[in-house]
Parts: structure tokens; C-alpha cells; sequence
């Protein structure tokens, strides 16, 4: 997340998920993120409404995506992912801030609550295997499914350059906390 | 459309998009419990 750019570009970034504060909390610390995580538990405030509901699955979980909402309270941008390997561009998503023409804001750090994670939550030693994995996997796919075409291709290769972007944040954490 | 919400920000306290328009709001949304 380049927050600097977004920041200068006149945008507040936020993070929200169907998870609890708790949670939410959990993942802050974990991560090293300083921005909040918002909680909409029951999905009737933000995550059904804006579109990021998947009704395909039943659990507390929403869609990835991104929506800039402008100082008028207007949709600027929204992308809804196809599912969870499916992620906005983050040139696209600063792009059209940008053209909001807005002057550049500042954003105070937010401390995470009590964590509280959930059954499923990864512990962050296995973030860095769980991405390596999900990688190589793709690359494996890839080379072996190079037959079905460019859009394909496209795909995986924005979900190879995806993971590695998550692995140089999580090599900067680790660098962070030594 | 305008668009207006309250969630909760990470300490459980409620937190009013519409009070915080001074500046864009980029909002990412997660998958969930990561």
C-alpha cells in the first residue's frame, strides 16, 4: 500500500472487512499496518451495499476491491474482485485520485485494538511460506497451461507480480522488527 | 448516489464515513480473519 502517494494525492486509506475489531486488530499488529481496519460484522453497512458481498460463499467474508469515496460523497472508483486472487492495480486506483484534482491530506497512525484472531488467522511466520507457495504454484500453472491464451497469462502473471509485492512488504516488516 | 456508513473502527468504537470527508476515503476491502 503506497499511503505516501495516496496521502499526497488527497486520499485517506482505509481497510474494512466482515471481521471483527478483534480481528481486525490482529491483523493490524500482525502486519505492521497502521492504518485502521474497519469492521461491518453483519456486511449490512458498507460490504453489501458498495457491491462486495459474495454470495457465492456463505462465510463472513467479503469480495477484495477498492472504492474511493470523493470529499462530496460520491463513488470516484470502484473495483469489485472476481475473487480473492483478484486484486485492483494500484497505479489505476491512485490514477483516478489523482483526478480528483483534491490537495494533499495527512492521516494520523491508528494503534490496533485488543487482537483477537480469528480460528483460521495465519500466523505471520507462515505469511512468507504461504505466498512462496502460492508463487510457485502459479509459475507451475502457467508453464504448463500456456496453451489457453493471454488472458491466462495476464492473469497469473498480475497474481505472481501481486504475491511478490506482499513478500517485499513482509521482508521490509521483518526488517522493520529486527 | 451519495454514500454514507458507520462501522467499527479496530477498538470497537463506531466510525461515520461522512464525518471524515475532508479528504477522499480509498477504502480496500478484505477477505477476512488472514
Amino acid at each position: 500500500m503506497r499511503q505516501e502517494e495516496y496521502l499526497a494525492a488527497g486520499g485517506r486509506v482505509y481497510g474494512l472487512s466482515a471481521d471483527t475489531p478483534g480481528q481486525n486488530s490482529a491483523v493490524m499488529a500482525k502486519l505492521g499496518i497502521t492504518i485502521p481496519i474497519f469492521s461491518d460484522e453483519d456486511k449490512e453497512a458498507a460490504v453489501r451495499p458498495l457491491g462486495f458481498d459474495d454470495e457465492k460463499d456463505p462465510r463472513k467474508i467479503s469480495l477484495p476491491g477498492t472504492v474511493i469515496i470523493s470529499p462530496q460523497g460520491e463513488i470516484a472508483y470502484r473495483f469489485v474482485g472476481r475473487d480473492y486472487a483478484d486484486r485492483p492495480d494500484e497505479d489505476d486506483v491512485l490514477e483516478h485520485l489523482r483526478g480528483l484534482e483534491l490537495p494533499a491530506t495527512t492521516q494520523e497512525a491508528v494503534t490496533p485494538g485488543p487482537a483477537a484472531p480469528g480460528p483460521t488467522a495465519m500466523p505471520a511466520e507462515g505469511l512468507p511460506h504461504y505466498f512462496r507457495g502460492a508463487k510457485f504454484a502459479n509459475l507451475a500453472l502457467r508453464r504448463r497451461h500456456r496453451h489457453l491464451g493471454e488472458e491466462f497469462t495476464d492473469d497469473t502473471k498480475a497474481y505472481i507480480a501481486m504475491v511478490d509485492r506482499y513478500l517485499d512488504a513482509l521482508s521490509d516488516l521483518e526488517e522493520r522488527r529486527a | 448516489m451519495s454514500v454514507d456508513f458507520t462501522v467499527k473502527d479496530p477498538a470497537g468504537i463506531p466510525w461515520t464515513l461522512s464525518e471524515h470527508l475532508d479528504a477522499a476515503a480509498v477504502i480496500t476491502f478484505h477477505r477476512g480473519d488472514f
